[in-house]
């Protein structure tokens, strides 16, 4: 198993239900991640359709098993394991927000989003089925869990990840912004205080990885990061503006602060109570 | 800290990344509709210097086409206010006089109509002219409405609340000032009493029998938390200002859902097909 991982967070704009665009903006960002040496490219949420499809939803949905633009990602990726968002159909037609991992010339993981907001101005509980399952995306030892958006707000599923032998999160999303008094957006300063909440807690490594641009007049934030397992920032990209953020992680990292915080190898789940 | 302190808190920008983030909202409106700019009605108020000055800095000077559309009882402070802000900001100011238009109506088919609809024809009248002065330009057309009269529906339907892009539509007046200051627009603007200038004497404040700032906090407590008539007049503002502005919101509410189709099919435009327009 690798230790040290090079790994790249595409922070793009995506345009709103044009996929033969957006995949032509993937391969772009994919040879540029190349040139950096990236190992582990993540796209945001739902990045080869982009997010507020409404009813175009339907008219996005592919099935990642036969899809010619999977096809070319994957051809494209050669060595790199690269994340991507897009709208899933299963058998039954029913549309998943979903997260695909291509690895060595296949798809290895699908993640299915397992909490749909549908509140303010999220409406995705009206055209997507929610997922069921999570699991350890089988890359380079089984160390990696790949959530999306909201998920994240639901701190039991990066615990499930951690205690089952997750060392690295990787949330996609699609986050819109809201100012307010403070110099940093206030969606970019929720974020952080979930994600650097996540990664101490779970003392496992943290990448975030947001779109920009605008959609209907709504902004996304960006500010893509990642966070190292004591829940400090280790790199941001900026506000707005497109951005590819690589760093170099090292899993052993976690392994060493495990050592003196054993919160995962001490988390309980016999504790009786209130459920 | 008091609520009413802490609503004033809430309505504070960090000015520069608003405008930073407003900046890029026009840059992708423009780019995304393929348009060469805007096309920007300066009346001489806060507002449309707010939004032009917004233009200039997202697009250049070059890409915003300002208009001062005057009719002849327009206070003359407006049109000299409207060439001070054009001034400040490099724009060439292109002064169309809307009178002879408006009068050719009246005159010959509608003498006995009132000032309300007078101005509410003026203010159409400049949106038709805006319109196509963006055709012939290739622009869009720069809405200059704010949150405050949006929610209040202190506007004229298809006339100053129409336009293609909006870059003030989530500000309170409050926060308009607060850019405009940070932006530097010309203290005689930002200072002076709002006013739809569409007879003479006429203010915002005092035709709405409101003052903004009551307004803002009020409409900010009702619509952005969702309180009730009741809880807000519990934290101290005046029920006479209270009962307005639930009166002014509950009215006009028609204003800012255009296009009220009527619905046959189980497709109809907007009430099921919600097809983005991006």
């Amino acid at each position: 198993m690798q230790t040290r991982v090079t790994v790249g967070l595409a922070q793009i704009d995506c345009l709103l239900g044009e996929v033969d665009a957006n995949l032509e903006c993937h391969l772009e960002w994919i040879a540029k991640a190349r040139e950096r040496g990236v190992e582990w490219l993540l796209f945001p949420e739902l990045s080869l359709t982009g997010y507020r499809l409404l009813h175009l939803t339907s008219r996005m949905a592919m099935r990642p098993a036969s899809s010619p633009v999977i096809q070319k990602l994957i051809e494209a990726a050669g060595e790199m394991s690269v994340v991507v968002g897009l709208v899933e159909e299963d058998e039954q037609g029913v549309l998943y927000n979903s997260a695909v991992v291509l690895d060595a010339g296949g798809i290895r993981h699908v993640h299915r989003k397992l909490y749909l907001p549908t509140y303010g101005i999220f409406q995705e509980g009206r055209f997507f089925g929610a997922g069921d399952q999570i699991d350890l995306v089988p890359v380079n030892g089984r160390h990696l869990g790949v959530l999306i958006c909201e998920d994240l707000w639901h701190p039991e599923l990066g615990r499930r990840l951690a205690r089952a032998g997750a060392k690295v999160l990787a949330v996609i999303s699609a986050s819109p912004g809201r100012l307010g008094g403070e110099s940093k957006s206030e969606g970019q300063d929720i974020w952080e205080t979930i994600t650097r909440s996540t990664a101490l807690l779970n003392t496992c490594w943290l990448l975030y990885c947001n779109r920009v641009g605008w959609e209907e007049g709504s902004f996304y934030t960006g500010c893509s990061h990642i966070i190292r397992p004591g829940g400090q920032i280790m790199a941001r990209a900026p506000f707005l503006e497109e951005d590819l953020l690589v760093a170099t992680i090292d899993l052993r990292e976690v392994d060493r602060l495990r050592w003196r915080l054993p919160l995962v190898r001490a988390d309980r789940s016999d504790i009786e109570g209130p459920a | 800290m008091s609520t009413r302190q802490y609503v004033r808190d809430c309505l504070r920008l960090d000015p520069a990344l608003a405008v930073t983030t407003l900046e890029s909202f026009i840059r992708d409106a423009i780019q995304t509709a393929g348009a060469k700019g805007v096309a920007v009605g300066l009346s001489g108020g806060v507002d449309s210097a707010l939004a032009a000055a917004l233009a200039t800095r997202a697009l250049g000077a070059d890409a915003v086409h300002a208009l001062s559309l005057p009719y002849r009882t327009s206070n003359p402070d407006s049109a000299k206010d409207a060439a001070s802000v054009a001034a400040s900001l490099g724009l060439e100011l292109r002064t169309i006089d809307i009178s002879p238009m408006v009068d050719a109506y009246f005159e010959r088919f509608e003498n006995e109509a009132d000032r309300v609809r007078m101005g509410n024809k003026m203010s159409r009248e400049r949106m038709g002219i805006l319109f196509d002065q963006a055709k012939k330009h290739g622009c869009l057309v720069l809405g200059t409405s704010n949150k405050t009269e949006i929610l209040l529906g202190y506007s004229t339907i298809f006339g100053d609340n129409a336009s293609s892009l909006n870059p003030l539509g989530d500000l309170y007046k409050q926060q308009v000032w607060q850019l405009s200051r940070h932006l530097g627009i010309p203290d005689e603007v930002v200072a002076k009493s709002p006013s739809a200038d569409l007879w003479p004497g006429q203010t915002d404040e005092k035709e709405l029998g409101l003052e903004y700032a009551t307004a803002d906090d009020v409409l900010f407590l009702m619509f952005d938390w969702g309180l009730s008539p009741d809880e807000v007049l519990e934290l101290g503002y005046a029920a006479e200002a209270v009962e307005k502005i639930t009166q002014f919101e509950k009215k006009n509410r028609f204003k800012r859902r255009l296009m009220l189709i009527a619905r046959l099919s189980d497709s109809a435009i907007n009430l099921d097909r919600e097809i983005p327009r991006d």
